[in-house]
Formats: C-alpha cells, sequence, structure tokens
C-alpha cells in the first residue's frame, strides 16, 4: 500500500490567488466579504458574497482557450494550474495515463445554467445557446483540469455538494494508495450564483455582511466561490522526484446521515470522524487542529460542536473556520480547508477564525483561534466537510515522518 | 361560512399541501413538527404561500410560534388586521 | 476484489425489465412515448423515450413525494427495486455498511433552472420555494434514496455525462475493495424534461430519453447464497480529447488486464454509441453489439446503466454467453473514455418470457 503526500497547493480564492498570497491571507485574517459583483443583487436584502473579483483565468492559465469553459471549469483549471507549478510536477508527466483529476462541486457551472434562465426567460427554451448547454455538465470541471495539464488518467467529478473536495481528495488518495496512479490532482470548485444566495436567504441561513463562526452571534454563511487544488502523489514517486513535501494524507471517512436533506446530524458527523480516523490511523488524542466545516449557521456549528464533543471527549484540540475569511464556497470549501490545514502542518500555525466577538455558552468547550493566527505545531489536522444530502466527508493530514 | 372558517379553510388547504397530508388531518391544535414531520423548510413555505395569498409580510421571526393551524390563524389574523 | 450484481432495478421507456430493455435495443428502433400534455412548456417534439406513466406517488406514497424532482423520483424507485431483487434486508446492523452511489450529468436541469428562473420573475429575487432547494444540488437523488431507506454507509454522486454510470460503477467498485462499504446502489439516472429535451434538441445531440437503472453491487463474499446475476470484474477510465477512439481501445485494454480476461473472449460489447468500429481491433469481429441509443435517445448518465441492463437480459435469456466477459464502453464529447468488464450468469429462475 503506497503512502500519499501532498507536494503542491493552488488556490485561487478571494483571499489571494497562489499559495503565498493564500498563505499571507490566512495568518492576516484577511476577508473576502464584498458587495456581490457577480450578478445584479438588487432586490436581495444581502448582497455580500465571498467572491474572486481578481481572478483572470488568462493570467494562469496556459493551454485552455477561456472561451470554451465556464467559470466554474475555470476555477478548477487555475487552482490545478499553480498546484502542479507550485509542485515542481514536470509535464507532461512520463506516463500522463498514469496522472489524473478529480475535482467536487456543488452546483457545477451553475453561471452558465444562469445565462441559460436568462435566455429562456427572454425567448422561451428554443432562444437557449448551443454553445453554453455544451458548456453546462459538470463533468467539464474535471476534464478542464485534465485539458489544461495534459493528463490521459482518470478525469472525474464527483457533486456530493459542499463536501465534495474531500470526496475528491479521498478519491484521488484511494487509487495512488492502491497503485492505479502515481499522480493526482484533486481539490474542488463553484461560482458565486443567484439560485444560491436565494435559496439560502430563503432559509434564513444567509447573514448580511460578515460570517461569524461559532460566535454567540451567529448568523448565517456568506456564499462564496473559488478552485482549490492539491496535488498528491505517492511518497516514492515524490522522492524518486526529489519534491518538496508539504504534508502527508493519512486517510479520510465518508457517511451519509440519511436523515435530512438539509439539517446535519450530531450522530452521524461524529460517526464520520471515527471513520476517517480509524482510516487515517490515528487516534482523537493525536489530533492537534480541526479546520471545521464551521459555516456560521446557528445550527451547524451548533450540531458540529457537539459531535466534536462526543469524539474528542475532554481533549477537544483548537478549531477554526476558513468561512469567516472566505465566505462558504461550497464546492471549492473543504478543498480550501484541505490547503489550509497543509499549510498548518507546513509553516505551524492555526488559521483564525475571524468576526469573532462573543463566546457562545452553548459552546464552552470550542476554543475557535479568535481573529489572529496563533503559532502551533501541527503533527495531525482534521478537515471536516459536511454537504446537503448528508454526504459528510472528513480528511486528515499529517505531518510527513 | 363565518370569515373565520373561511380563513381557516383556507390556511388548512396551504399547510396539508406543504405538509402532504389531507386537508382533514390536519388538526386545529395539532403540533406540525410532532404530528407531521414539518422542517424549517416547510415551515418557511408555509408563511410564504400566506404571504403570497393575502399579500401580507409576517417576519420570518414568528415561525417559532406559528406551530399548529390555530397559531397560524392567530399570527396571520394580527398582521393581516382580520377580525375573526 | 470484484464486485457482484445480485439486484436491478431498472425504468426505461422501453418498460420496467431487463427483459423489455434488451427487446427495444435488439429491435433498435426509437421507443415513442406520447409526451404531449406532460408539460405545459412547448416541446421540439410530440413523442420522445421518455418513461410511461411513472406516478411516485402511487408508487412510494404521498408523504416525502411531492416536492421530489422527476429524477429523485425514479432514482428512489430504481433503488427500492434493486434492493428487493438482491433481497437485501437494510437494519440498524448493516446500514451503516450499504450506500448509494449514482452517476448525473448536472442533476434536475429543470429543478435548477426553475428555481434560478424566480429568482428573475418573483417579485422579490428571494421568493423562490425553500422546501424545494436541496432539488438544486446534483446529489439530490443519492441523498433522498439514503433517507428513504436508511442507508448511511458510502453515499456518492459523480457528475460524467454519457459516462456518468460508468464513473459510478468504478467508485463503488473503489470503496468495496478499499473495504468502505458491503454493498452499494449503483445507477445512473436522468429524467426527461423540457430543459433536458430541448438542450438535446439544440445541441443536436437528441433525442433527448430518460432512465434509471440501480443495481445493488456486493462484496462477494457479503452475497446472499445462489448465483448472482453478475460481476464487475474491472473498470478504468481515461481522458483522450485528441483521439477518444485509440483512448477508448487503450481504456478497454488496461481494463481487460486488470480483470485477467483475453480479448479474444469477450463476447459483446454494450454502450450508448452505435458505431459498429467501435473497439475493433481490440475485440472480435463477431462480437454482439448492443447499443441502447437507437431505441432510448440520448439517456446521458443512464445510458451505460442501461447497457448494463441489456447484458443482464441477454445472460437472462440465453445459456450460451453464461459467465463469458462482456464490455460496456463510454465516451464523451470532451474526451472522456471509460470501459467496464462484466460477466453475467443464466440463474436457475431465469426463463424465456
Amino acid at each position: 500500500m503506497n503512502r500519499v503526500v501532498v507536494t503542491g497547493l493552488g488556490p485561487v480564492s478571494g483571499i489571494g490567488i497562489g499559495v503565498d498570497e493564500f498563505t499571507a491571507g490566512l495568518r492576516s485574517g484577511r476577508s473576502a466579504a464584498a458587495p456581490i459583483r457577480s450578478f445584479d443583487a438588487t432586490g436581495f436584502p444581502h448582497r455580500y458574497a465571498g467572491e474572486v473579483p481578481a481572478f483572470r483565468p488568462e493570467a494562469v492559465l496556459r493551454r485552455l482557450r477561456i472561451a470554451d469553459w465556464g467559470r466554474s471549469a475555470l476555477f478548477a483549471a487555475a487552482a490545478a494550474r499553480l498546484a502542479v507549478t507550485d509542485a515542481g510536477l514536470p509535464l507532461p508527466a512520463a506516463d500522463p495515463g498514469r496522472t489524473g483529476a478529480v475535482i467536487g462541486t456543488t452546483s457545477g457551472e451553475s453561471t452558465v445554467v444562469e445565462q441559460l434562465v436568462a435566455e429562456l426567460v427572454d425567448g422561451g427554451y428554443p432562444a437557449m445557446s448551443a454553445e453554453a448547454l455544451r458548456q453546462a455538465p459538470a463533468e467539464r470541471l474535471a476534464y478542464a483540469v485534465s485539458a489544461e495539464l495534459g493528463l490521459a488518467g482518470e478525469s472525474v467529478t464527483l457533486a456530493t455538494a459542499c463536501s465534495a473536495s474531500n470526496y475528491a481528495i479521498g478519491y484521488a488518495y484511494d487509487l495512488l494508495c492502491s497503485g492505479e496512479a502515481d499522480v493526482m490532482v484533486a481539490g474542488g470548485a463553484d461560482s458565486v450564483c443567484r439560485w444560491a444566495h436565494a435559496g439560502f436567504f430563503r432559509l434564513g441561513a444567509l447573514t448580511e455582511r460578515q460570517c461569524r463562526p461559532f460566535d454567540r452571534d451567529r448568523s448565517g454563511i456568506l456564499t462564496g466561490e473559488g478552485g482549490a487544488a492539491l496535488v498528491l502523489e505517492t511518497l516514492d514517486h515524490a522522492r524518486a522526484r526529489g519534491a518538496r513535501i508539504y504534508a502527508e494524507v493519512l486517510g479520510y471517512g465518508v457517511n451519509c446521515d440519511a436523515h435530512h436533506m438539509v439539517a446535519p446530524n450530531e450522530d452521524s458527523v461524529a460517526a464520520c470522524m471515527r471513520l476517517a480516523q480509524e482510516n487515517a490511523g490515528v487516534k482523537p488524542a493525536d489530533v492537534d487542529y480541526i479546520s471545521t466545516h464551521g459555516t456560521g449557521t446557528p445550527a451547524n456549528d451548533l450540531c458540529e460542536a457537539r459531535a466534536i464533543r462526543a469524539v474528542f471527549g475532554d481533549h477537544v484540540p483548537p478549531v477554526s473556520s476558513i468561512k469567516s475569511m472566505l465566505g462558504h464556497t461550497m464546492g471549492a470549501a473543504s478543498g480550501f480547508g484541505a490547503i489550509a490545514t497543509t499549510l498548518a502542518i507546513r509553516h505551524g500555525f492555526l488559521p483564525p477564525t475571524i468576526n469573532w466577538a462573543n463566546p457562545d455558552p452553548e459552546l464552552s468547550w470550542i476554543d475557535p483561534v479568535p481573529n489572529t493566527a496563533r503559532p502551533a505545531t501541527v503533527r495531525v489536522a482534521q478537515n471536516n466537510g459536511f454537504a446537503f444530502g448528508g454526504n459528510n466527508a472528513i480528511t486528515i493530514f499529517g505531518a510527513i515522518r | 361560512m363565518s370569515e373565520h372558517d373561511q380563513h381557516m379553510a383556507e390556511l388548512r388547504e396551504i399547510v396539508a399541501e406543504v405538509l402532504e397530508v389531507e386537508p382533514e388531518e390536519v388538526a386545529d391544535t395539532a403540533d406540525f413538527v410532532e404530528e407531521y414531520e414539518a422542517d424549517s423548510l416547510r415551515a418557511i413555505e408555509i408563511l410564504a404561500r400566506i404571504e403570497k395569498k393575502y399579500k401580507v409580510e409576517i417576519p420570518q421571526a414568528e415561525l417559532n410560534e406559528m406551530r399548529s393551524l390555530k397559531a397560524v390563524h392567530e399570527v396571520v389574523a394580527r398582521y393581516a388586521g382580520w377580525q375573526d | 476484489m470484484t464486485g457482484v450484481v445480485t439486484g436491478c432495478g431498472v425504468l426505461s421507456a422501453a418498460g420496467d425489465s431487463v427483459t423489455d430493455l434488451l427487446a427495444a435495443v435488439r429491435a433498435g428502433s426509437l421507443v415513442g412515448t406520447d409526451v404531449r400534455g406532460r408539460f405545459e412548456e412547448p416541446l421540439p417534439a410530440a413523442e420522445a423515450p421518455a418513461i410511461a406513466d411513472f406516478d411516485v406517488r402511487r408508487l412510494l406514497g404521498r408523504k416525502g413525494t411531492s416536492f421530489l424532482d422527476r429524477a429523485t423520483a425514479l432514482a428512489m424507485v430504481a433503488c427500492g427495486r434493486a434492493l428487493a431483487d438482491g433481497g437485501l434486508t437494510v437494519d440498524d446492523d448493516n446500514r451503516r455498511r450499504v450506500g448509494v452511489v449514482l452517476g448525473t450529468t448536472t442533476g434536475s436541469l429543470r429543478s435548477t433552472m426553475d428555481f434560478s428562473r424566480d429568482t428573475l420573475v418573483q417579485e422579490k429575487p428571494y421568493l423562490v420555494n425553500p422546501v424545494l432547494f436541496p432539488n438544486t444540488v446534483m446529489n439530490c437523488a443519492s441523498g433522498q434514496a439514503a433517507i428513504r431507506y436508511g442507508l448511511r454507509g458510502v453515499n456518492a454522486t459523480l457528475a460524467g455525462g454519457p459516462l456518468g454510470f460508468l464513473y459510478a460503477l468504478r467508485y463503488a467498485l473503489n470503496a468495496i475493495r478499499r473495504g468502505y462499504a458491503d454493498a452499494l446502489l449503483v445507477g445512473g439516472v436522468e429524467e426527461y424534461t423540457p430543459n433536458t429535451a430541448w438542450a438535446a434538441d439544440l445541441t443536436g445531440d437528441g433525442p433527448a430519453g430518460e432512465a434509471a437503472a440501480v443495481y445493488l453491487l456486493r462484496r462477494p463474499d457479503a452475497a446472499a447464497a445462489g448465483t448472482p446475476r453478475a460481476e464487475v470484474l474491472a473498470v478504468a477510465t481515461g481522458f483522450h480529447p485528441d483521439d477518444p477512439a485509440e483512448g477508448l481501445a487503450g481504456c478497454a485494454r488496461r481494463a481487460l488486464a486488470t480483470a485477467h480476461v483475453r480479448a479474444g473472449d469477450v463476447w459483446a460489447v454494450a454502450g450508448g454509441d452505435p458505431d459498429p468500429d467501435t473497439l475493433r481491433g481490440v475485440v472480435p469481429a463477431a462480437v454482439e453489439r448492443l447499443p441502447v441509443r437507437p431505441a432510448l435517445g440520448d439517456c446521458q448518465a443512464a445510458t451505460g446503466a442501461l447497457a448494463l441492463g441489456a447484458l443482464l437480459g441477454r445472460y437472462a435469456e440465453d445459456p450460451a454467453p453464461h459467465g463469458r466477459p462482456a464490455l460496456i464502453t463510454g465516451r464523451s464529447r470532451d474526451g472522456g473514455v471509460a470501459v467496464a468488464v462484466v460477466r453475467g450468469w443464466r440463474r436457475a429462475g431465469d426463463h424465456h418470457g
């Protein structure tokens, strides 16, 4: 069974594009929250989101023709290009069939679908443009990565909503462990769109300007977007090419609530943590830091904190939510969590939960690393991801031994 | 039919449709969550349909109270200015 | 390790059984259902290869079904039938080891587009129906099926368009091999709506079809006694935009090598594609071909699942291919390719219609 390591990081986020900017953003507690530019938010009482206005795909991509792809595919491909550059991975690979891409998403090419909706409202179904229809299928997120990098191995898009990046990392980890691939680019991508903004607002789950996870007065998510990619490879492959190794992927776990499409389930989330820890061969006491799902809704944070206590007992490690900085980047969220976790291990710091003002007496066991990054030795870190449909997925990373 | 009965019948219809039961199954004081497995999504949709039908705005904070047909009627009556 | 297929639930325009499905595939002419009157919106054609007479309320009851989209409802019914056909009783002892893995293209395009349209046409952009919000996520069908049947194990949705089912099958086989699950409902689902009908029409992929085909895949050692319907030996995938035909051939060779099957032993190739040249040079020239698309239209992520259904129909009716390997192939416009190697058996209970 191969060991699997992280050798490259590619964040395309509202707090920074590329690993250096992103690391600086995490360390300084930068916020991506700003008035929405992706669509006309007139009429919405809440008009903030965590967008990536600085994203210029042409500045990053080398092979894709930009006009052929939707925004989410471009996020995925740009993140992947940054990650392989960061990894110093020689391309084309000696055996392109042994390098692949697994990308997670919630809403796929949502901005393309919304373009189709606008055409439909104006002129009926026959007015939908064929080009947009060809760009709409979500499978194209992974294909964009493979096409940009010239990869011939497995190229799949996992549509397991807001934990999808962790699903992708987990599946890529399996393919590497079992020797079916040498290198996999794994992560996720999503774009800010009207329908998600409207849906979360309607559920009363959308905050006005600031996402403040684990705060007593937390009032919901901010929708966000971006692309997150990690280069994963077998330890042997990484060592053979003399690659810099950030961290090791120790394992992961997935399960399903089978309870409610939207409401999280404490027992199931706790069960997923135990599955992931068992798969990774670690005990709760080994875990030095948890990058939480931490959406900032009253219900999610309470459920997640209780599940953490159920698993960790009296020894709950520090936790933080980078959604306080990025907003909820949906299918990319646990990919950004994985990048943050990897950086925490590599550089010895805990990313903060920003916008935090008041302790929640109902979450007394939670140390959310409030507002300021903290130096710490992180040997093992857990990265939580939960989703609509009850699709829980948790990845665990460790310092390389 | 009195105005009160008329409103109750209309509200019963809305609640039954969203909670996926027959109108006659919706007892006046039965708790939506306990009896009909309502969740927050359905509660918000009930509120939305009421707002649309009666052209009235009801804050989502009132959802905590609107847990039975009778309670729904009381809240709507307050915001719509019904005298029944 | 392989996965064994012990149950199936197949709904298509051709009917509710693999026998009906096989007959339609063999006949090779489009199965038309009158779809006029099904929607308020205009459709590109009066007939389409859509499932006739599907009434979720009659099949699953009123509770929990009024707000389901059609793709989700179809998936739930197909999952229930696959569980029942495979004789798997889900209880508190095994529900953590039983899950759902489905292939899709965009989830329910109609649900998403209708929800998004409401943000444009309602008086306020946020006046959307919250009960319908979960229908906009692509994992809606797998999540709802898990809720309905109490399945708390591995649950995943793979967006693969025409390769959706084959990607799901590979994902499921991996989960079984890695010991994450003992039994998985694996399938592909696509609904027929004005959205898919027009999309297929406008892109030249038409006519749009409709199908839900789900299989119960189990660990060989966890399967019940008796002969299973079939066994999934290997699934290989790749991405070859520059030369998809050669990419598919390479993919087939890898799948066959993994399965320890000689290409000369393959007796059938099933898939969406009616091209008789598919995999020529890899498999014997006399191989039997079972393309599902001429009869059932563009069923996108369900295509591969229908191909497996047609093969199961052949294994059940004919003793000749008993235990012999067949391939399921798929390729996408963008360059994705996938091949599965399966073999099936004629069981004691399988008889001619």
